[in-house]
């Protein structure tokens, strides 16, 4: 059994040296570093202060749902000028994935579908195939009314047109929000 | 055995025939030549040794006792040739005076270690439920996935994920519920996932066995399912140099591999021989009846090395392999959330789909490395002992890719590091009674990176110890075995900044009884009886996160047990020579506390969207079924033959069936072989496979799309062997799905966005030089 003490002894320090490159103790951070876990919307109209709305779920997929989700409030019978920004958060920490969005427009698409409300929504930005992305746009608001708008976030790398439906791809984000025209 | 020995002979015998009855017109003799063949290392008898006198063209066969008579020899100076499937070919000059008996020993191959670790000589062969796959099911299935040719074998099925990911079922149980032996080494990868295929390259096997019952015991404690072991065919002895060149060709995904293998045994050294291989392929986009599967891609490049080194007394071998794979996974699969998938589901077609042919790999796409260094080392100690040590190291790395959100990096990375070292001891205490002990260790670290968690780092330690022993009592033939494998688990996690660690230990007891009794020259009865045991893996106790591929949230509990397999075998066998072969496994196995993965409330909701969850749970499982084969062979040119596979999954806790688990299939084959001069070995084989609908599906748990119907599949297959000059040129032909049937599979986890992959035309050569 001397020998087998050798061996193994020997088998160890291999194995030791071979996997001393890796530290299982020092572990990587478990929350999702790279999903939205944030969207905030910004409407700005000529006379009048910008409207911020905003929807997260800081401790990220699973856990907790997410702990806000603003109700939208607009005027009737108005034009605004929309923003949507998504945001990462882990452990208190903001990073914006908007430009990284941006850049790659040609893979995405943000859809506005309203319910119960009129709405007209146009997209004014367009990306290098000069299809919409959706990030910037115009809203027209129509009578006082109570509804919904549910936002989507498309991924379509590769399958991207002009005029998609807003099923098309998988969602990055898919979450409706509480609209209200005053 | 090695086959070109083999025909050799067989055709030296054919011809010698001839002489033989020229020759036999001479004066009367009746000397007998008699005794017993046996193997060098366990003096265990041989039977199927086949003896043949060169100079008379006379052969005769050990039974199973390992005897052999001569009868009515001549007196004179014989050379014999002894030869055998496993061992090596014996030939010696024999002086025949007066009646001898003369007793052989033969070498086993170098390589052939592995079985004789495994199966610890012949008789234990005798006892275990297996299955080994034939010549001609290796011949038509080269080129394909491990998964895919190991589905030839009854009581085999696959779990797929979509068209390149494959993974063998056993009789229900897969992942890390069955082990997976690798030329005599534990495959340890990341085997949890039921979409991670084994890493093995299938060509540097040409042995693929399949232990369904207690046999497995050696390998682990975890096999509650059974075994699948993967084995090298043996190294040449002939002190020559040879080349085999191996390429085939899908016609579906318009898939190519190429295979070449350089092995010698040195002239100016007979005990050394080496072998390497190469292996290349790549294929494209799947086709179903009736569109193209996007990004279902796959390219993989593997290499291997192995050498030898054989002296009287000892043998060390050293193996060295490296696979490399890259998976394309169905963009139509890779769905956001639960609303995706509704709509997938409720499109005809793909919705995100690109209907065209393209060699080219996107995300979502799986990368995986897997390399393993093994030096096997093999001695005959004082007391009759043979002692085996088996040192390895394996590292296997998979990398992830979902979407590119941000960075080109993967969401997912996984590294793993296993070293491992195996020593057993087997004795033959007399020729009726037989045994060995073992001890076995295995150390692993895992480290996962990126952007999405699904399991934590880990060191995992595992020592293990079994006896086994043998007896022959008569017509039967009995054997006993126990294990006791510690394992201790160390997790270390980070949560919102906080580290931490916590330790599981698992001690557990194994043992198995298998008995085997011969009821008659053609019948044998096999049983055998396990209690097993598995520790829960990683996976099930700390999982948390989402699969994409089914838009599920999966959860586990650190708070599980180990889970208890009480499972038996019935076999029963006849076979007449080569004219029948009747084959009826009927199993059960009782799982204590089975990890399962169940449906739970509420979804989890995500900016994302909704996801549906599923927990782990444990619950009380009963497994039953069987595997049956039946051959038949009318004449020489004619033979039929039936097998099924039938499984019933009960959960006993909720007194309900258990999902995913494989529905009865049947399949029926004729052959027609013929033989020409130039074409030999050939056939021309229809099949016909039915897969039933999956009816037993639990009730409580609405699926998203119900089970598929049953299907029929029309396959048909063509081989022979070519002479080329002094060449042989192997010829496989052959067409799956023949009438390009347009069906879904229970068991492909992508049955929810796409058909199976339609008609493929397949052409496989093989050349040796």
């Amino acid at each position: 059994m001397n020998l087998f003490k050798q061996l193994t002894g020997a088998v160890l320090l291999v194995a030791i040296t071979i996997t001393a490159c890796k530290k299982p103790s020092d572990a990587n951070d478990e929350n999702e570093h790279e999903a939205i876990n944030k969207m905030v919307l910004t409407f700005s109209r000529p006379g009048s202060a910008n409207l911020v709305f905003i929807a997260e779920d800081p401790d990220g997929d699973g856990g907790q749902p997410p702990s806000r989700v603003d109700t939208i409030r607009l005027v009737a019978g108005q034009t605004y000028s929309a923003n949507i920004q998504f945001i990462n958060i882990v452990n208190g920490v903001e990073k914006d994935l908007t430009p990284s969005i941006v850049a790659q427009g040609r893979s995405h698409e943000v859809f506005y579908v309203p319910s119960g409300v009129q709405l007209t929504i146009t997209k004014t930005d367009r990306d290098l195939s000069g299809f919409p992305i959706g990030v910037s746009t115009s809203w027209q608001s129509g009578p006082v009314a109570l509804g919904s708008v549910l936002i989507k976030l498309m991924h379509k790398t590769g399958i991207k047109g002009p005029n998609d439906s807003p099923d098309l791809g998988h969602s990055d984000l898919q979450l409706p929000m509480p609209l209200r025209l005053n | 055995m090695n086959g070109s020995i083999f025909l050799r002979m067989i055709l030296a015998l054919l011809l010698a025939s001839g002489v033989a009855v020229a020759a036999a017109q001479q004066p009367p003799c009746t000397l007998t030549l008699s005794g017993s063949v046996a193997d060098a290392d366990e003096k265990a008898p041989l039977d199927k040794a086949v003896l043949f006198i060169k100079e008379l063209a006379r052969s005769t066969e050990t039974d199973a006792e390992g005897h052999y008579h001569f009868y009515d020899l001549c007196p004179g100076s014989y050379t014999i040739m002894i030869t055998h499937a496993d061992c090596d070919t014996l030939s010696l000059r024999v002086k025949i005076e007066s009646n001898l008996v003369k007793n052989f020993m033969l070498p086993h191959h170098y390589n052939q270690l592995a079985a004789v670790q495994v199966l610890a000589g012949q008789q234990s062969q005798d006892l275990q439920v297996r299955e080994s796959l034939s010549s001609r099911d290796l011949a038509e299935s080269r080129g394909q996935a491990l998964g895919e040719i190991l589905k030839r074998i009854t009581g085999v099925t696959v779990l797929q994920t979509g068209s390149t990911i494959f993974k063998p079922v056993i009789h229900g149980l897969h992942s890390q519920r069955i082990i997976l032996i690798n030329n005599g080494v534990r495959m340890e990868g990341q085997q949890w996932g039921s979409e991670h295929a084994p890493e093995i390259d299938p060509y540097v096997a040409d042995r693929f066995v399949v232990v369904k019952g207690a046999g497995a015991i050696r390998y682990g404690s975890d096999a509650i399912g059974g075994a699948v072991l993967v084995e090298p065919r043996p190294l040449p002895l002939d002190q020559q140099f040879h080349a085999e060149v191996n390429t085939g060709y899908f016609s579906n995904n318009r898939q190519y591999v190429a295979n070449v293998q350089l092995e010698q045994n040195l002239k100016s050294d007979p005990a050394f021989s080496w072998r390497t291989h190469v292996t290349f392929k790549r294929g494209g986009n799947a086709r179903t009846p009736d569109y193209w599967l996007n990004n279902t891609g796959l390219s993989e490049f593997n290499v291997a090395a192995m050498a030898a080194y054989r002296k009287s007394g000892y043998r060390a071998e050293l193996f060295l392999s490296g696979f490399s794979t890259t998976l394309g996974i169905f963009s139509g699969s890779h769905i956001g959330n639960l609303t995706d998938l509704q709509n997938a589901i409720a499109s005809e077609k793909p919705l995100q789909n690109i209907d065209r042919f393209s060699y080219r790999i996107g995300r979502p796409y799986q990368q995986v490395q897997h390399y393993l260094a093994k030096l096997r080392v093999f001695w005959s100690g004082s007391g009759g002992h043979r002692w085996q040590l088996v040192i390895a190291h394996q590292e296997n790395d998979r990398k992830e890719y979902d979407r590119a959100l941000i960075t080109d990096r993967p969401e997912l990375s996984l590294s793993i590091g296993t070293s491992s070292a195996d020593l057993s001891r087997e004795t033959t205490h007399s020729a009726v009674r037989s045994g060995g002990v073992g001890l076995q260790m295995l150390y692993q670290q895992n480290v996962w990176s990126g952007s999405r968690f699904f399991i934590p780092n880990f060191r995992n330690l595992t020592i293990g110890s079994y006896a086994f022993e043998r007896w022959q009592l008569g017509a039967y033939s009995i054997e006993g075995a126990l294990r006791f494998d510690y394992r201790s688990l160390l997790v270390f996690r980070n949560r919102n900044g906080m580290s931490s660690s916590t330790a599981r230990h698992f001690f557990n007891p194994s043992s198995t009884l298998s008995i085997s009794r011969k009821l008659s020259e053609n019948m044998q009865l096999r049983s055998n009886t396990s209690l097993a045991w598995r520790a829960p893996q990683v996976n099930e106790l700390y999982v948390n996160g989402l699969h994409h591929g089914t838009a599920s949230f999966e959860i586990g509990d650190a708070s599980f047990r180990a889970e208890r397999s009480y499972k038996q075998l019935l076999q029963w066998e006849y076979q007449q020579d080569s004219s029948w072969l009747i084959d009826v496994t009927v199993h059960g196995n009782y799982i204590v506390d089975f990890i399962n993965l169940v449906p739970s409330l509420p979804p989890t909701l995500t900016l994302r969207g909704a996801y549906p969850t599923f927990r782990f749970a444990q619950v009380d499982a009963l497994l039953y079924g069987t595997d049956f084969r039946i051959e038949h062979q009318w004449s020489a040119s004619w033979k039929g033959g039936l097998k099924g596979t039938l499984l019933w999954a009960r959960d006993l806790s909720k007194k309900d069936w258990l999902q995913q688990m494989p529905s009865h299939r049947f399949e029926t084959q004729l052959s027609y072989m013929f033989a020409t001069r130039r074409l030999r070995n050939g056939y021309v084989s229809p099949s016909l496979l039915h897969v039933l609908r999956q009816t037993r599906v639990p009730g409580g748990f609405v699926d998203y799309l119900p089970a598929p119907s049953a299907y029929t599949l029309l396959n048909m297959t063509l081989g022979t062997e070519l002479q080329l000059g002094k060449r042989d040129l192997g010829v496989v032909l052959g067409v799956y799905n023949v009438l390009n049937t347009r069906y879904r599979d229970y068991m492909n986890r992508f049955r929810y966005f796409n058909d199976e992959v339609g008609r493929n035309l397949v052409v496989q050569l093989k050349w040796k030089l």
